[in-house]
């Protein structure tokens, strides 16, 4: 499978990359992460310290939902400069204000 | 073998009797039994063996034979069947997580009008000012709903139950941009940290070195006039200050996550 002649002349690639389309050693892997080690004999040992556990948090009295009442209009930040939100001077100011503890 | 075993005294016994009476005749008749060996037809070489080797020969299912030899549980009698009305109800734990994956105890699914209403996703700025914790137990509730979604997703298809594939793709929709606008407040809140410690290190009223209180006002000290009660008194005053804001604010939850990295 190869894109058009005017596409290749174009550099212009809008396939996906296998392993075919490279050298050896390319790795593409299925985006899962590694939870093992393969054995010289082939097999595979799950390290169950590299296997992902996701806790969930006490959601107990917790009220928010993933929803907003459509009653509410989209809130938008006022800022005084381009930095917006990322300005570090606002979180130094605001952390002095509030905590300025630890 | 058994019987052989079992033969052996009555035979040893014959052939003391017949040693004591003496008589050649008898002795070897009853002591070798070589006449069964003799009977066996079909001793050439290459013969064929005569045995049934089928053990599960006039078996029949239809004709209700049974098996040929009995079974270890022959003589239990057989359970018969009881309708499910008589049946006891089965227990179910009423708070285990996967209800969670349903709307509610009776339907696997809501109807199509009952899905599509829900309100808009947050926006950054709305997520802006909520702390670590409330920001993570917002992301589990949103996969939580994204569980129930699919759930009845998957519920509407195995059924057949109809309409309510756009409804749910909608609502599906509103928290995937929920969820993308956590990530980002999460994100930036971190990189305006990083900005925030270079910040930090050029600012006299704070000292990053981890020994004596990170933070000294220096206007705050001269106009309340405490100076003269010390550090203390500052930290106190400064806790009451945390306990007093919102614990939905930034700096309740960020500078804890602060405090082993400075």
């Amino acid at each position: 499978m190869q894109p058009t002649r005017i596409l290749q002349s174009l550099r212009y690639r809008r396939l996906r990359l296998t392993t075919k389309d490279v050298n050896k050693g390319f790795y593409k892997g299925t985006r899962t992460g590694n939870m093992g080690r393969h054995t010289k004999h082939g097999g595979f040992v799950v390290e169950w310290d590299k296997v992902r556990t996701y806790v969930c948090p006490s959601l107990e009295g917790f009220k928010l939902t993933p929803f907003v009442a459509r009653t509410m209009p989209r809130t938008f930040g006022q800022y005084e400069n381009m930095m917006g939100p990322k300005d570090p001077a606002i979180y130094l100011a605001r952390w002095k204000a509030e905590n300025g503890l630890d | 073998m058994a019987t052989s075993a079992a033969m052996r005294p009555s035979m040893g016994a014959l052939g003391r009797i017949s040693w004591c009476y003496s008589t050649p005749s008898l002795t070897q008749t009853a002591s070798l039994s070589t006449t069964a060996a003799l009977l066996k037809r079909h001793k050439y070489p290459e013969a064929r063996d005569n045995k049934d080797h089928n053990k599960k020969r006039g078996e029949s299912a239809i004709r209700r034979t049974g098996t040929r030899w009995r079974l270890s549980m022959s003589d239990e009698p057989l359970p018969r069947p009881v309708p499910r009305s008589r049946l006891p109800a089965i227990e179910t734990d009423p708070d285990h997580g996967l209800w969670d994956f349903f709307a509610n105890r009776t339907s696997v699914a809501h109807a199509p009008e009952e899905e599509a209403k829900h309100g808009r996703s947050w926006s950054v700025e709305e997520l802006r000012g909520k702390s670590w914790d409330d920001l993570h137990r917002l992301w589990w509730v949103c996969v939580k709903e994204r569980n129930r979604i699919s759930t009845s997703n998957w519920e509407r298809k195995k059924s057949e139950l109809g309409f309510g594939e756009a409804e749910a793709f909608v609502r599906d929709r509103e928290v995937r941009a929920t969820m993308r606008a956590i990530k980002h407040t999460l994100t930036e809140r971190f990189y305006t940290w990083e900005d925030a410690v270079k910040t930090a290190e050029n600012d006299p009223e704070i000292n990053l070195s981890g020994d004596g209180p990170p933070f000294t006002p220096s206007d705050y000290l001269e106009d309340a006039e405490v100076a003269a009660e010390g550090d203390q008194q500052i930290a106190e005053a400064a806790e009451e200050t945390a306990e007093k804001a919102e614990p939905a604010t930034i700096p309740s939850s960020k500078p804890q996550a602060e405090a082993p990295r400075l």
